[in-house]
């Protein structure tokens, strides 16, 4: 049995290599947008020497088992970011003033001070839902 | 750029080791409520170097899986088969990419890895030591092989580690492809010629025993199980996966007119022939649905084969670390050059 010669020819060698490491290229982060006007989603990683070479690999790594029209490659060392243990972006503390549920029963009970119930609920209706 | 700094490191398991018990409670309880464990998080050292192993394991196969597909390449049938096995080879050499990108981040250098698995510190799975000598192996490889790689890699999906878990998905995203095409091949073979249907049955034969052994020793000779159940590093013990893979293929073989054999292997991975010249195999009994327990039964492969290859004694260990360090060494003068380190211009930024 048997292929290629090149599978039977190269003998098998547990030796160290003969030449000294290369070192690893730069990570780079690859986020892609899946159509335009949606945001750009965090997708992988590539590891490449630079931006050029960053994005070739996306594009190959990335774009190709998806329609996919927009693409950042990002070098990691250039992000920076918070971390997950000693930093709180959300704050414990109540943020009902901020949000459209922080208003929605109080203006509901106040409404009903003015306007019957048949008519409140189709005013509802159209109001705006939860949203920030 | 950092070239040439990258050294050894030695990740090893080290059960003795003391680990900050308010840290550890911790950690366990995020694990214990699906949560997941990310790169900058704090985890213990045998964690890290339990996902580092399995996953390098994983890159390695990923990488290795590509050379007996590959070189079927040039030799497809058709062009659509040919245009296939091109994107699914490519796939895997790309899920390799992504999976080293895992272990890097939990402190081993991508280089490290690639000369690791090329002078033979690191192993790859033990199902791409056998051999693949028809085309019907490579219809069995994409269909029983890569039906096995789901299966498990499925289970690996609802582990705790996220970066690992994020490339799991999108790994089976492409594996889905890579088994519908190897099923597509499967039912053309066995729907044409008798010479067909008897060349995917030989290959069968040859692959059945390997993919049962895919799944890794019984619960009771796995040492790792335990601890990597507990931190959800694996989500389903080699027994269970194991019997969900018979469970599905086993029927799906039989209605495909395929026989499930319990066969000898030569030293070259083919059913060895006796004396009087026929295959050395006999049809196995033990394939029949048990209404009891819901499941079906069959013989166990040979577990003693399973530690020899294991140990590089395999049919084909040494061609595909050969060849895999073959490749490693003619890209030399290219790494050398794109990392600027040859006496060349480094590259724009």
């Amino acid at each position: 049995m048997g292929l290629s010669k090149i599978r039977q020819i190269e003998a098998h060698d547990d030796s160290e290599l003969s030449f000294p490491p290369e070192g690893d290229a730069k990570p780079y982060e690859v986020f892609i947008q899946l159509n335009r006007g949606q945001p750009h989603v965090h997708s992988g990683t590539v590891d490449a020497v630079d931006g050029k070479m960053a994005l070739s690999y996306a594009k190959k790594h990335f774009g190709r088992d998806q329609e996919c029209v927009h693409m950042w490659v990002v070098p990691r060392e250039a992000m920076i970011s918070t971390n997950y243990d000693g930093e709180i972006i959300w704050p414990l503390t109540d943020q009902g003033y901020r949000l459209v549920r922080g208003y929605a029963i109080d203006v509901r009970r106040k409404w009903e001070r003015f306007r019957d119930q048949e008519e409140l609920d189709r005013y509802q209706d159209d109001d705006i839902k939860e949203m920030f | 750029m950092s070239a040439g700094v990258t050294t050894a490191v030695e990740l090893k398991m080290d059960w003795e080791i003391q680990e900050d018990p308010q840290r550890t409670a911790d950690f366990q309880a995020r694990i214990d409520a699906k949560g997941l464990i990310e790169v900058d998080d704090w985890m213990p050292h045998n964690y890290r170097v339990g996902m580092l192993r399995m996953c390098e394991h994983h890159a390695n196969s990923e990488i290795v899986g590509a050379l007996p597909e590959g070189e079927w390449i040039t030799r497809a049938p058709s062009l659509l088969r040919k245009l296939a096995l091109i994107a699914k080879v490519q796939d895997e050499v790309g899920h390799g990419q992504m999976l080293y990108h895992v272990c890097q981040d939990l402190g081993k250098p991508r280089d490290q890895m690639l000369r690791d698995l090329c002078t033979g510190k690191t192993k790859y799975h033990n199902v791409f030591n056998y051999p693949a000598p028809t085309w019907a192996d490579v219809a069995m490889i994409q269909w029983l092989v890569d039906g096995a790689a789901i299966l498990n890699q499925k289970s690996l999906a609802e582990g705790s580690y996220g970066p690992y878990v994020r490339t799991m998905k999108r790994i089976n995203m492409e594996e889905a492809f890579h088994f519908k095409s190897g099923e597509d091949m499967v039912l053309t073979l066995m729907s044409g010629t008798p010479r067909q249907k008897k060349m995917a049955q030989e290959a069968f034969d040859r692959w059945w025993a390997p993919c049962l052994m895919f799944f890794g020793p019984p619960d009771s000779d796995s040492t790792k199980t335990g601890p990597f159940m507990t931190w959800r590093i694996k989500t389903k013990t080699n027994d269970t996966l194991r019997q969900t893979y018979v469970d599905r293929f086993a029927p799906a073989a039989k209605a495909l007119g395929l026989i499930i054999h319990v066969a000898h292997k030569d030293k070259d991975g083919m059913v060895a022939i006796k004396p009087d010249g026929n295959p050395d195999m006999v049809v196995d009994e033990q394939i029949q649905f048990d209404e009891e327990s819901g499941h079906w039964g069959f013989t166990q492969p040979d577990w003693d084969e399973f530690f020899r290859v294991i140990k590089g004694n395999g049919p084909c260990n040494k061609q595909r670390v050969a060849l895999r360090r073959f490749s490693h060494e003619q890209g030399h003068w290219v790494r050398q050059a794109v990392m600027g380190s040859a006496g060349l211009p480094p590259s724009a930024n």
